[in-house]
């Protein structure tokens, strides 16, 4: 019998968990991953070129990464299913990669009933029939604890380095753990990065006022996330000397949601009855949540013709409202410059800034 | 002392045109009056446009249009959460937005809502538990809901299978026969497809509408053209489309802008349905047809010209 020849097996870069699907490919699944090149004007000039025009914008970065990652060698692309149009990405975009011409193998979870757990064997079978599964199990679970911990560590990242008169220690000591994740081969490497991490992290002494101006921000799932889709928005804020909270990543999204989410919706029963998408629940809860928490803005950020998250506006409008707190609506197209989102932030701040003098 | 009849109000817009008989129906057969908005005119789409976030989908913009005409006219007014029928079966998340949405934006009138919640993938919500709990919510027997319901839902296939049928008429007439695919509601709506299917009427073109095809059939041969399509209205329109397309002589997809569902799939149409002429028409808030005019008659006359008729 022939050998299996092993796969190159890439996902299309998003936010800062590369390193976990790596892990995870690698490790548990054994295969090869090709890590997408990272992205750039021109991963959304390739992507805004093949897309259809008022498609959101997510799908043209993706597309764009998938080309590159394909250039860079991988055989086999993986996209996942969603309940949004997120669950359509998959077969607009191979189809589109194959009118282009690329061969590929593509695995597409919306090709799966992924209520059943037969599929998901299913699944890990056709990335490497020989796995062994009581190894993937293991080694997945590392690689979600992996994203725990980058979530937990981004989280923190950008609650203090506003604060950082070092002049980059923070910077870097958060730059050194996300290399730590992308070079970890087990489970002691992703302990030692991370505690590394947090002992670095805390070391740093800050120079925090007693009362920070704080700014919680919402939205949509991949741009909220993804510092390159949203112009590097957090580190923006932060460097201006803002608290910056974001509640929305995968760990808080996915991996608590039996505990959470459900639980989320009864504190905002008298703004919202049912779920409004797929991140509604979530953005709306945290959104008040902020409020009431006294936090000095919110900002909401969404791609162009994003659908649930321009249906959860007219309820950030009433948060806004009863609350009086500030919300600075943005919306990222393909072509958003730098200059205009540093213009309208700076009049945000301040006009955040301001207020709290005021108040 | 006489019970006073309550009123459900019915905006004119988006789902409306699916299950209009459905709805009247029911709530007829509970002993309630239902209220219709006047179909969409300039004043409706110049309200719902105010109302809306500037970027929503001009089928919203009409809906809530049609909704403030509504407002303090009926003792309720309906907005139903219609999520999906099962896995791959979905609806767009506006769909699942709605009942939230006008409540919010609706927020300081004294308004009063109804809604039901179609969710069979995730809560196994079917449609008929959902209406009958909804006619208990209203006062009545579980045994008089559940009645109204089946006659309801009796009428309203009823009423499909007619305009289907008629469909199948239309498509055995002679002369040039033009494909639809565009949701009803962007089909039957005065500011949107009625434009379209009235030039076509007086160019001497038939229409053919691609969602009003039998339901089961077109769900099955939807698979065809896509398999892992989310949406049942454009899987109704696929299934139609893949039906019909040996038929016709040119297939326009209308949508309204900027519609999520139809971006993505009116492109994979365009990659995977070739041999027909198409046209991808999408419609924005505009005062005149002469642009949508314009773009129709030279359509046709590419169709005439390859069939050597020009």
């Amino acid at each position: 019998m022939a050998e299996v020849k092993m796969r190159s097996v890439s996902f299309p870069q998003y936010a800062e968990y590369s390193c976990a699907f790596k892990y995870i490919v690698e490790q548990a699944l054994g295969c090869k991953y090709v890590v997408p090149p990272a992205l750039t004007k021109r991963t959304m000039e390739l992507g805004t070129k093949y897309s259809p025009d008022f498609v959101c914008t997510p799908f043209k970065t993706i597309l764009g990464s998938m080309i590159e990652a394909l250039e860079a060698g991988a055989d086999t692309l993986l996209m996942t299913h969603g309940l949004c149009r997120l669950g359509y990405y998959g077969e607009l975009a191979e189809q589109i990669l194959r009118d282009l011409g690329y061969q590929f193998d593509f695995i597409n979870l919306s090709d799966y009933d992924m209520s059943k757990k037969k599929e998901y064997i299913r699944i890990v079978r056709r990335f490497n029939p020989k796995v062994n599964y009581a190894r993937f199990l293991v080694q997945f679970m590392e690689g979600l604890r992996m994203v725990e911990y980058v979530d937990e560590i981004t989280c923190e990242y950008y609650k203090n380095c506003g604060f950082d008169p070092s002049g980059g220690g923070y910077k870097r000591a958060y730059q050194d753990f996300l290399t730590a994740m992308r070079t970890a081969q087990s489970r002691a490497d992703v302990e030692a990065g991370y505690r590394a991490a947090k002992r670095e992290l805390q070391s740093i002494p800050l120079d925090k006022p007693q009362r920070p101006l704080r700014v919680g921000v919402v939205g949509e799932f991949y741009t909220v996330m993804d510092a390159f889709s949203n112009l590097e928005l957090e580190q923006k804020l932060a460097d201006m000397g803002v608290e910056v909270h974001r509640w929305m990543n995968v760990t808080n999204q996915f991996l608590r949601y039996g505990s959470g989410q459900k639980n989320l919706k009864v504190k905002i029963q008298d703004l919202c009855q049912y779920d409004m998408g797929p991140t509604s629940t979530a953005n709306i809860w945290y959104a008040r949540e902020c409020a009431e928490r006294g936090y000095d803005g919110l900002v909401h950020i969404k791609s162009a013709a994003c659908t649930p998250e321009i249906d959860v506006m007219p309820v950030l409008q009433n948060i806004s409202a009863d609350y009086k707190i500030p919300v600075l609506y943005l919306t990222y197209d393909a072509q958003t410059s730098d200059v205009g989102l540093m213009t309208r932030l700076e009049a945000f701040y301040d006009m955040i800034h301001m207020r709290k003098k005021v108040l | 002392m006489e019970k006073q009849i309550i009123t459900i109000g019915l905006p004119r817009a988006m789902l409306y045109y699916r299950y209009r008989t459905l709805w009247r129906v029911f709530f007829q057969e509970l002993g309630m009056e239902t209220v219709v908005s006047a179909p969409t005119d300039r004043e409706i789409l110049e309200r719902g446009t105010a109302l809306a976030i500037d970027e929503a989908c001009l089928s919203l913009k009409i809906y809530l249009g049609h909704v403030a005409a509504l407002v303090g006219k009926c003792d309720y007014i309906l907005a139903p959460r219609v999520s999906n029928f099962g896995r791959h079966r979905s609806f767009c998340t506006r769909f699942e937005a709605l009942p939230d949405l006008v409540r919010n934006v609706f927020r300081g009138e004294k308004q009063k809502w109804l809604s039901y919640e179609v969710d069979e993938e995730m809560k196994r919500a079917g449609e008929e538990d959902a209406l009958v709990e909804l006619g208990r919510s209203l006062g009545c027997s579980a045994k008089a809901a559940k009645r109204a319901y089946k006659a309801a839902k009796k009428a309203e296939l009823a009423e499909h299978k007619a305009r289907v049928q008629k469909q199948e008429q239309l498509c055995r007439r002679e002369g040039m026969k033009v494909l639809i695919a565009a949701h009803s509601y962007v089909a039957e709506d005065p500011y949107m497809g009625r434009a379209v299917t009235d030039y076509l009427k007086r160019s001497g073109v038939i229409p053919l509408r691609a969602d009003l095809t039998d339901r089961d059939g077109a769900l099955k041969h939807s698979r065809e053209l896509s398999p892992t399509c989310k949406w049942e209205l454009n899987r109704e329109i696929l299934g139609g489309i893949a039906l019909r397309r040996g038929e016709v002589d040119g297939i326009i997809l209308l949508s309204a802008f900027p519609c999520g569902p139809d971006a993505m799939v009116n492109e994979l149409i365009t990659r995977r349905v070739k041999g027909v002429p198409m046209l991808n028409l999408v419609l924005d808030s505009q005062s005149g047809t002469a642009g949508v005019e314009t773009r129709l008659e030279s359509f046709i006359d590419i169709i005439r010209f390859q069939e050597g008729k020009l």
